[in-house]
This record gives C-alpha cells, sequence and structure tokens, in this order.
C-alpha cells in the first residue's frame, strides 16, 4: 500500500484541511460559537427547568452530547458540503484523475477532518466546562480506545453522504435533516431509547459519555459492549463505503462526475 | 498489456448516450473509432455538441462508455482505471480545475500528493514549472485572487507536473484575453515540441493548424474525418480559387453563379469559389465567359485551417470523390 505513495495523499490531504481551516479563521471561529451558544442555551435550559439534584448529571450528559454533535456534524456534513463545492468547481473529476483511488482520498479526508476538529472540539469542551463550572474525566487511553471504531460509524455515513452529493449534487436538504438526526444520536442516550444501539456511532457515544460524565473506566465495559461497538463501527462503514462505490459508478455512467 | 503497434490511445467503436431533461435519449457519441500514437499532438475538433468532451471524458475514465472501449496504455479506462489514469494527466476545465482557496504551490503539491508523490520530491520540478509559466512571483498567492490566465497556466502546470505519457487538454484557450492566450499558447507549443502525447479539443484552429499534426473532426457524435492536418489543407487548397476580375458582375449574374457553384465575392470584387473536383475549373471558365466577366486571373489559394474545418463539419466529411476518400486518408494517417 504505501508503496503506492498512499501515505503522501493522506499527509497532502491532511496538510489541505489544516491551510483550510487557516486560511479561513473566521469561520472556524464563528464555527466554534455557534457550537458554544448553543451549548450555553442549552445549559441554561437544563439549569432552568432540571431538577436541581441531578442537574449535575444532566450538564455531564450534555457536554459529551454537545462535543459528539459537534464531531457528526462535521465529519458526516462537511464531506457533503465539500463535494458539492468540489462538483461546482470541477475539482471532483482531477480528483478521480489520481492514481490514488478516490474513495480513499475522500477517507483520508475525512480523517484528516476529524483528525483536525478533535483539536477544536478539545477547545471547545474546554470553554464549555469552565462556562458550566463542571468537569469531565478525561481519560485518554479510554477514549483513544473508544473513537476510532465510534469514528467508523461517522465515515460510513460521510461515504453515504459524499456518494448521494456525487449523483445527486444539491443534497442540501438531507444535509439540514441530517444535522437534526445526529442531534438525536448525540443527545438522547442508549438507556432512554435502547433500540438506538442499532444506530451508527450511539454505542461509541453512549460509552464515551459513561467515562467522560460518569468516570467509567475500559474495565466497566463487557465484551458485548465492545462487540457492539466494533460491529456498528465496521457494519456502517463498509455499508457506507459499498453504497458510495455504487454512487460512484452510477456517476460514471451517466457522466455526472463533472456536472453540478 | 501491451499496446498494439505505436499506439498510446485507442478509442474503439465507442458510443455514449444521456437521458436528456424531457428524458428522451440522445446520442453524445456514435460509434467513434481512433488512435493516437506515441508522441503525437492530434487535434479532436467539432462544433460544441459534437460529442468531444464526452469522447476525452471516457479517455480520462471518468465517463464510462455504453458499448466499445477506450484503452490507455494498454489498459481499459473502464476496467482497469486506476492503471489508465497513471498514464494520463487532464486539463478539463481550465480554471475550474484548481482548489481557489489553496495557493499556486499549495495546489500543485496537493495535486502531487494524490498522484502519490512527497512535496520534496516534487519541490524542484514544482519550481521549475512556477518559473516556466511566469507563475514564480505569485507561488503563495491565493488561486482566487490570479487573473483567469494565471489560473490556465496553473492547470496546465498541475496536468504537466503528474508527468504523465499523456496530455489532455481540452480548450486550453477558451476565455483568455488577447496577451494570455498568446502566452498559453507559447506553452502549448513548448508542450508540444516535447514530444509528449497530446489530445487538444479546441475551437482555437491557428492553434490546431500550428501543433496538431493530425486531426479527428467529430460531428453529431461521429468521425467525420480523420486525417493528418498537412493532407486537409492541401486538399482543401487543390479546390479553393480566387477569381480576379477587371470589373464586378452584375448581382443577378453573381446570383446565377452562386447557383452552380459554392463563391463568394470578396471585398476588392473578385471570386472566391469552392470547386469540388478539377474538371469544375472548366465549368466555371465557361460560367464567367456567359457572364461577360472579363477575367485578370485565377489563382490557387491557401485556405486557413479555421475555413477547412467549417467546411469539414458542414459537409460531413473530406471532400468528395475527385479527391482522397476519408477511409484513404485514415489508412494514410495508421501507415505513418
Amino acid at each position: 500500500m504505501l508503496s503506492e505513495g498512499y501515505h503522501h495523499a493522506f499527509r497532502a490531504n491532511l496538510t489541505k484541511a489544516v491551510i483550510e481551516l487557516r486560511r479561513y479563521l473566521p469561520n472556524t471561529i464563528s464555527m466554534i460559537l455557534t457550537f458554544y451558544a448553543i451549548f450555553v442555551f442549552l445549559l441554561l435550559g437544563v439549569r432552568f427547568v432540571g431538577d436541581p439534584a441531578t442537574s449535575g448529571d444532566a450538564v455531564r450528559h450534555l457536554l459529551v452530547a454537545n462535543g459528539f454533535w459537534f464531531l457528526l456534524m462535521v465529519g458526516v456534513n462537511a464531506m457533503g458540503w465539500e463535494l458539492t463545492n468540489e462538483a461546482l468547481r470541477g475539482t471532483l473529476e482531477q480528483l478521480y484523475m489520481s492514481t490514488v483511488p478516490a474513495w480513499l482520498i475522500l477517507l483520508f479526508r475525512m480523517v484528516a477532518t476529524l483528525l483536525v476538529h478533535l483539536v477544536i472540539l478539545a477547545v471547545l469542551m474546554a470553554l464549555s466546562m469552565l462556562t458550566a463550572r463542571t468537569w469531565l474525566t478525561v481519560d485518554v487511553g479510554a477514549l483513544a480506545t473508544i473513537l476510532p471504531p465510534t469514528l467508523l460509524g461517522v465515515m460510513g455515513v460521510s461515504f453515504f453522504v459524499a456518494g448521494m452529493t456525487i449523483v445527486f449534487k444539491q443534497v442540501n436538504a438531507v444535509l439540514q435533516l441530517m444535522q437534526f438526526v445526529l442531534m438525536g444520536i448525540a443527545y438522547v442516550p442508549l438507556a432512554t431509547v435502547p433500540l438506538l444501539e442499532l444506530a451508527p456511532t450511539a454505542k461509541g457515544i453512549d460509552m464515551v459519555r459513561r467515562v467522560m460524565a460518569e468516570g467509567a473506566s475500559l474495565s466497566a465495559f463487557t465484551a458485548a459492549d465492545w462487540g457492539s461497538l466494533w460491529l456498528a463501527g465496521a457494519v456502517y462503514f463498509a455499508l457506507g463505503l459499498a453504497a458510495f462505490k455504487l454512487f460512484e459508478r452510477r456517476a460514471m455512467r451517466l457522466g455526472l462526475l463533472g456536472h453540478y | 498489456m501491451s499496446t498494439s503497434g505505436a499506439s498510446l490511445i485507442e478509442v474503439r467503436d465507442v458510443r455514449k448516450t444521456y437521458r436528456g431533461a424531457n428524458r428522451a435519449t440522445v446520442v453524445a457519441v456514435d460509434g467513434v473509432s481512433f488512435d493516437v500514437a506515441r508522441g503525437e499532438v492530434l487535434g479532436l475538433l467539432g462544433p460544441n455538441g459534437a460529442g468531444k468532451t464526452t469522447t476525452i471524458k471516457m479517455a480520462c475514465g471518468l465517463v464510462h462508455p455504453d458499448a466499445g472501449s477506450v484503452r490507455v496504455a494498454g489498459h481499459d479506462t473502464r476496467t482497469h482505471r486506476l492503471r489508465a489514469v497513471r498514464h494520463v494527466a487532464a486539463v478539463l476545465e481550465g480554471n475550474r480545475n484548481l482548489y481557489w482557496r489553496l495557493s499556486v504551490r499549495e495546489n500543485l503539491v496537493y495535486f502531487a500528493g494524490n498522484r502519490g508523490r512527497s512535496p520534496r520530491e516534487v519541490a524542484r520540478r514544482c519550481d521549475e514549472l512556477l518559473e516556466r509559466f511566469g507563475l514564480g512571483p505569485k507561488r503563495d498567492e491565493v488561486v482566487a485572487k490570479l487573473s483567469r490566465g494565471m489560473q490556465q497556466k496553473l492547470a496546465i502546470a498541475v496536468a504537466l507536473l503528474a508527468d504523465t505519457e499523456v496530455l489532455v487538454l481540452d480548450e486550453p484557450t477558451l476565455g483568455l484575453d488577447v496577451e494570455t492566450g498568446h502566452e498559453v499558447r507559447a506553452l502549448l507549443r513548448e508542450i508540444a515540441a516535447e514530444r509528449r502525447t497530446v489530445v487538444l479539443s479546441t475551437h482555437d484552429m491557428p492553434v490546431v493548424e500550428e501543433l496538431c499534426r493530425r486531426v479527428v473532426v467529430v460531428s453529431g457524435g461521429r468521425v467525420v474525418t480523420d486525417a493528418l492536418v498537412a493532407d486537409l489543407l492541401k486538399l482543401f487548397q487543390s479546390r479553393a480559387y480566387r477569381v480576379a476580375l477587371a470589373a464586378p458582375l452584375p448581382t443577378e449574374e453573381v446570383a446565377r453563379l452562386r447557383a452552380r457553384f459554392a463563391l463568394t465575392v470578396a471585398d476588392d470584387g473578385a471570386l472566391e469559389v469552392d470547386l469540388t473536383g478539377p474538371g469544375e475549373v472548366y465549368r466555371l471558365m465557361d460560367a464567367l465567359r456567359a457572364a461577360g466577366a472579363e477575367l485578370e486571373g485565377i489563382e490557387r489559394t491557401t485556405p486557413r485551417f479555421e475555413e477547412v474545418f467549417r467546411r469539414l463539419v458542414q459537409d460531413g466529411g473530406a471532400p468528395g470523390p475527385a479527391l482522397p476518400p476519408l477511409l484513404a486518408l485514415k489508412e494514410a494517417t495508421v501507415a505513418v
């Protein structure tokens, strides 16, 4: 794999993500402020209508949920917007003229985007915790173990959105709807709706919530938890990639790569 | 897989249909076949909607043909797309092929990265291309701030950085002002001189005449001519005449002549006639004598390639029976 120079392609896409983030600093700051403002409004809501006895727990859950909503939005919707722009600009066809497969370039972009936004998320979380004067457990080892399979599911959904964008182009309505679906996945605890475990990333978010909000350690999770986490991640990733390849084939058959 | 003979690109009987706006089937390419030899500069010409861009995109593996095949360096662009693409770089939509938020240099490095090449590996070549294309002083400028001409040059530089055997250029001089158009043409001249295999689709006929050895003219999704540029110019020269008259002919006599011959009246009153065969010259002379015209001189004219192209598209192919037919031209080309 590396002999094909794929690591150079990953590096190129990571560099591009960093450059664009820096070059559009006002956009980045406004994105952080938007999510921060939403958090503050929800925090005020929890403090105002919530039971004071349990509001500490609720705020911790809110902190984790808001952070994950940010990450899901970036991971899923950003790819849709980005590909819409690529089709509009004419760079999509150039991506397909690369010797590295297009799906792999998109995967590199997703990973790069998520890595860069994890740093931003850390800032957002710190700001949110300071505002709420509530602190979460930051167990780096546990997070580093749970996040990869969780993000695998995010990438699967992202591939699906990318494929749809290549064929249909105008997916704004779907992306807008998607932000509420993602909000539901991030905010609703599995304990309340167990069926959500079937949704992409929901299991991972729940496990992170237990680590960060309830102070659980890795040993608190059963083999079934890990199995469910990895299975959901792998299945959604595989389904998303398969759907992307189907959409891609259709786009090439209909000559849609260069059209907007 | 090996290529047949010296052909680097082999387009075989490709057909592509699209669903139109009213769901009607539109035939974009209908049984197109041609080869591009290694080191050849081929002009792929045709009026708008002729099927050039679809053909080019099939050669780049971006559109799958409904039938037929396109092979680049022996690799089918449909079944072995990535292997085929390894040999091709393209400028398909000019300045639209770039990331406008990235700088000139960042664009070069990014696209090279997606071809599996490290920034260090391409650093020297990037600098070389930037200097050659006059983009050196703009290397750190964001593409959005460049002029259209500079963006166009950068798009070509990006394609050249790929260092592929085949370079596909779709309308590289479209929409450029006179000065930048001149610069881009100069760059194209340099690229053509490098003995690289180039497929050039353009409406810029002086560029075709100067750079292309051979042209494939498509119209209505079909190949109407596949011939050497020099042969076409010679063919059309042999049937184009300019007749100088001592005095302009009356309008009704001109109309009478127009009914029999393809002619136009030049500003100085001379007649420019396109004859279909050698015997036609005598018929023209007889007709002029009958019209009472006093001849001052008659000469063969050298048509511009633009005129040749216009006639090819209008006539639906190379000249008629008195001149070498399309098939003969094709064979002559393949044999070269």
